[in-house]
């Protein structure tokens, strides 16, 4: 049987690099995973949130923050973000 | 890893045994740990900010804050005291001083 | 788990602390409250007497970049019941 890797494994072995986040809103944000729970709510250090409002995009810079996994929609490992393709 | 929220009482002794290791393992709990009592940015979904003092939280990411400031785009809004929020439409919390 | 500065040990036991008192709340579309807290529930379903509503009217047509303030309508309730999905944020008076 062809070895399966499931979805959780894969956020797993990101822990300690950075990650692309992508939530169900006009919103997305990069930083390093330092580690996630069951509902993926993730830990994330020296991060940037990216939104898309109608006045045009707006970033913020953020230290350690819990993003709460009830929003995420897609997640890329190892990527910098919107602003280069990783 | 368990998020769910604290027995209601402390009759019973707590079912689950101290996880092994106290160490820093960076999980969200560790990370709530760390940041009780601290300045935090707390936004919700609609994009406005909470900015305070964590008094604490719950596994439904309901929080107290203390000397709590409402920002709207960067503008002062509102003051409280204390401010319940509740944990539905948070979206983060971010540590505002060093942990 | 930690408190710092009150007896507040998880943030329900704010609410409990405002029982009977006047409590400032926020909801889901651009409401706000003021009124005397009589009974919540783990979900915040709130009952509420002597009541204020304040209803921000927010017209982003006339101002295209948004956040067009506004007009205001205020009215009053003897008693309410508040369903808590619509509770963003509960703010007690200030304790001493």
């Amino acid at each position: 049987m062809a070895s399966q890797i499931l979805p959780l494994e894969l956020i797993d072995r990101c822990i300690g690099s950075r990650i692309w986040v992508i939530m169900k809103s006009d919103r997305e944000f990069t930083g390093k995973l330092l580690g996630f729970d069951d509902f993926v709510n993730m830990v994330l250090e020296d991060v940037t949130e990216y939104e898309t409002t109608p006045q045009g995009k707006k970033t913020t810079q953020l230290a350690q923050t819990l993003l709460n996994g009830n929003n995420i929609c897609m997640l890329i490992p190892g990527s910098v973000g919107p602003d280069e393709e990783g | 890893m368990d998020n769910s929220p604290p027995p209601p009482s402390n009759e019973s002794p707590p079912p689950q045994p101290p996880p092994p290791q106290a160490t820093h393992t960076g999980s969200p709990t560790d990370f709530l740990k760390g940041v009780v009592g601290k300045r935090v940015i707390v936004r919700l979904t609609s994009g406005v900010d909470y900015r305070g003092l964590l008094s604490c939280l719950d596994g439904y990411m309901n929080i107290a804050l203390e000397q709590t400031e409402e920002h709207v785009n960067g503008v002062v809004t509102n003051r409280y005291g204390d401010a319940f929020i509740r944990g539905n439409n948070v979206l983060y919390i971010s540590a505002a001083e060093p942990i | 788990m930690d408190l710092s500065s009150s007896g507040i040990q998880e943030p329900f036991d704010l609410i409990r602390l405002s029982l009977s008192e006047r409590v400032f709340v926020k909801l889901r579309g651009d409401r706000e409250l003021t009124g005397i807290l009589h009974a919540y529930d783990g979900h915040m379903n709130l009952i509420m007497s002597d009541v204020e509503e304040t209803i921000l009217i927010v017209d982003t047509d006339s101002v295209p970049t948004g956040q067009g303030v506004l007009q205001v309508a205020k009215r009053k309730m003897e008693m309410l019941f508040v369903r808590g999905d619509g509770v963003i944020l509960v703010s007690p008076p200030a304790r001493t």
